[in-house]
């Protein structure tokens, strides 16, 4: 794909328009899914670039797979990756908005209520990601963008290898290579990772978020020297100045967010425990895609209201299951997501060999003990709510219990909002234990869940740091 | 014999047996060239899980779906059998894409349904006929167990629901009726992730074939 042709078809799935940015190894286009018309960024990479350095083609694979877990409104989503016998195509959702930092190029520092507005979805994005074991390791300008309604999204996240020279984030390379292909300035790099050893891939992100948040309040960086060694210096003593307009609060968590040394530096959970960071602070709301299984369409009531007030005096009339919901819900030979080794299944069911109405009322106590809020949907349906905020919001679960048969009941939880993550920990650690007593079977009780992915992306991530 | 050998060391060459050119497979179903490679990869190590020969066996198809290659499941039958649609008792690679291909989101609901119908028609009669205890056997067989008499009930109040016309059996007609009126049956016959089967497995963006 050479500029001269503009217009170019990709897999008669994308059209490839103008191009909107060049990187070191990659160019970026804009493009258009042509069945659904949605905008999308196609980041395009040329083979030979990389496969010029060792086992970078297996990283590129293996942090593909990493960006599958990170779907976040304050995250670039990656939507899919295409490949011809030279390229390398990433499917990225399209951000309008340019770069957070051309605004303060050309409007300067920023209010501090919009600083901490930028500041707050940064967090949410990067601890999202962390809790997903993921790490950016080069958080800086170019890859903070903001969208059409003015909100930040952090992009390459996951693609680290990819976007990063060498001598950062894995291979080692000579410090000439490390200024040449950084493009200026290590200003944003922790100082634990220019001095290129092992590192805690967490704490280098806090550290750069912190540079962020200084550039946003102050209109310039905080580390700046024409001289690169003393530059180096002062990053390694965190040598910075606060200009007379900072806030104390925000003095004060910038002095602890840019500590030279990883373990004395703040924590992501310290971060949101500071009130300078909660003020105003709306949790992101997760969006629907993040389910991997889309909630079914609501099927008719089988009964009209009118007429269940009549059959039950108890005003309890749990819809009924037929054979064939029953079969396809419960039978994991039916469940071909497990050819693909997810499993990640965040509905849940257990059936229960008390009459739905028991089952209902026992829900109902179990959600006030865990100090949720029950609101009903309808006789046998209900809404329970955490009171505190999660990671992308307050998390938020349907609970249906369902008549199979007289005493066989069936009991289906499903995330209506919040982190799946969350979700999964409420059904395994909470719901689980508390239900025990009237639970006869859960839904395939041998699944090791996404939280066992994410493990192995630790493990692995462990792995990178140590080489380098 | 020779004819075999030569056959045998021709195919080696290049792909495995049963593979298909995911170009063709492409024009024929909601996948692209690439999601094919990508399926292609799946492919390769659900079909050399057991016996190396590039073809999915019963054996691995149980393994795949329940960790164990000597499960007995109706169900998990009914689907294999679905899948090799030439009846030749392995799952090729073709076949593997265009049974996998219905399960698509952007796959129409109808064909979803039908596909489903099939596989309850356990003896290719164009009927769902319960009394031959087939819906019991599988309720049997889900994850909980369940008495007789549950199973019993469920049947029945199912039929009543279903069987409009108390034939005792279900045709395409009342099961169309029974899917628009429960959707969530065919929940199932989706799954969201063949939408992301190149982030699921990137290792064709090693080795892709798709010319420039």
């Amino acid at each position: 794909m050479e500029e001269s042709n503009r217009s170019t078809v990709l897999f008669d799935k994308y059209n490839i328009g103008r191009l909107l940015g060049t990187g070191n190894f990659a160019k970026v286009y804009h493009g258009t899914e042509i069945s659904t018309g949605d905008d999308v960024a196609i980041k395009v990479i040329k083979k030979d670039h990389a496969f010029k350095r060792r086992g970078m083609m297996e990283q590129i694979e293996r942090e593909i797979a990493v960006m599958r877990l990170l779907r976040h409104p304050n995250v670039v989503e990656l939507r899919e990756v295409m490949a011809t016998k030279k390229k390398i195509f990433f499917v990225m959702e399209y951000v309008n908005g340019g770069e957070l930092f051309e605004m303060i190029e050309r409007d300067g520092q920023l209010p501090e209520d919009l600083a901490r507005k930028y500041f707050q979805q940064l967090i949410s994005a990067v601890d999202f990601c962390h809790s997903r074991g993921v790490f950016h390791r080069d958080i800086k300008p170019e890859n903070l963008l903001l969208d059409g309604e003015g909100d930040l999204k952090v992009t390459d996240f996951g693609l680290s290898a990819l976007m990063m020279p060498e001598g950062l984030g894995g291979r080692r390379g000579s410090s000439d290579d490390l200024l040449h292909t950084r493009c200026g300035t290590p200003a944003y790099v922790a100082p634990e990772v220019l001095r290129n050893k092992g590192y805690d891939g967490a704490m280098a992100d806090i550290w750069s978020c912190g540079i962020v948040l200084y550039a946003l309040l102050a209109g310039f960086l905080p580390f700046i020297d024409e001289n690169v060694m003393t530059l180096y210096t002062k990053i390694f003593k965190a040598e910075c100045e606060f200009p007379p307009w900072f806030s104390l609060e925000s003095k004060e968590l910038l002095s602890r967010l840019l500590v030279p040394d990883p373990e004395q530096r703040i924590s992501m959970s310290e971060i949101k425990m500071i009130p300078w960071f909660r003020k105003n602070f709306t949790p992101p709301v997760a969006f629907s895609i993040d389910e991997t299984i889309p909630s079914p369409p609501e099927p008719p009531a089988k009964k009209k209201k009118k007429d269940l007030n009549k059959e039950e005096d108890d005003g309890v009339s749990p819809r009924s299951f037929n054979a064939f919901q029953f079969i396809t819900s419960m039978s994991s030979g039916f469940d071909l997501s497990n050819l693909f080794e997810i499993k990640r299944k965040p509905k849940r069911m257990f059936t229960s060999k008390l009459p739905a109405k028991s089952v209902k009322e026992r829900l109902e106590t179990a959600a006030r003990e865990m100090n949720m809020r029950v609101k009903h949907v309808k006789d046998c349906k209900m809404k329970l709510q955490r009171r505190t905020e999660g990671r992308k919001g307050r998390l938020s679960v349907t609970a249906e219990v369902f008549e199979v048969a007289p005493e066989v009941s069936v009991v289906e939880f499903c995330k209506s909002s919040g982190d799946t993550l969350e979700y999964y920990l409420f059904c395994e650690d909470d719901v689980r234990p508390a239900l025990k007593d009237i639970v006869w079977s859960w839904q395939g009780d041998d699944d090791e869940d996404d939280v066992t992915t994410n493990d192995n992306v630790n493990t692995n991530d462990n792995k990178i740091t140590n080489i380098s | 014999m020779l004819a075999f050998v030569k056959c045998f060391s021709l195919k080696r060459t290049k792909h495995p047996r049963g593979y298909e050119d995911p170009h063709v497979l492409a024009s024929e179903t909601p996948f692209t060239v690439n999601e094919i490679e990508a399926l292609h990869d799946l492919y390769k190590k659900l079909s050399t899980s057991i016996i190396d020969d590039g073809l999915i066996h019963k054996e691995e198809f149980l393994l795949a779906l329940f960790r164990n290659s000597s499960m007995q499941n109706l169900f998990a039958d009914r689907v294999f059998y679905m899948f090799d649609r030439k009846r030749n008792g392995v799952i090729e690679f073709g076949e593997f894409v265009r049974s996998l291909s219905i399960f698509h989101p952007y796959t129409p609901e109808h064909e979803k349904s039908a596909f489903m119908f099939k596989l309850f028609d356990l003896h290719g009669t164009g009927f769902i006929e319960p009394h031959e205890k087939m819906v019991g056997a599988l309720l049997g067989e889900t994850d909980l167990e369940l008495s007789e008499e549950s199973i019993e009930a469920i049947v029945e109040q199912t039929m009543l629901e279903v069987d409009t016309n108390k034939d005792g059996k279900i045709d395409e007609e009342e099961w169309r009726e029974l899917v628009a009126k429960n959707p969530s049956i065919l929940k199932n016959m989706t799954l969201p992730y063949l939408k992301e089967v190149t982030l699921a497995f990137p290792s064709f963006v090693l080795d892709s074939e798709v010319d420039d």
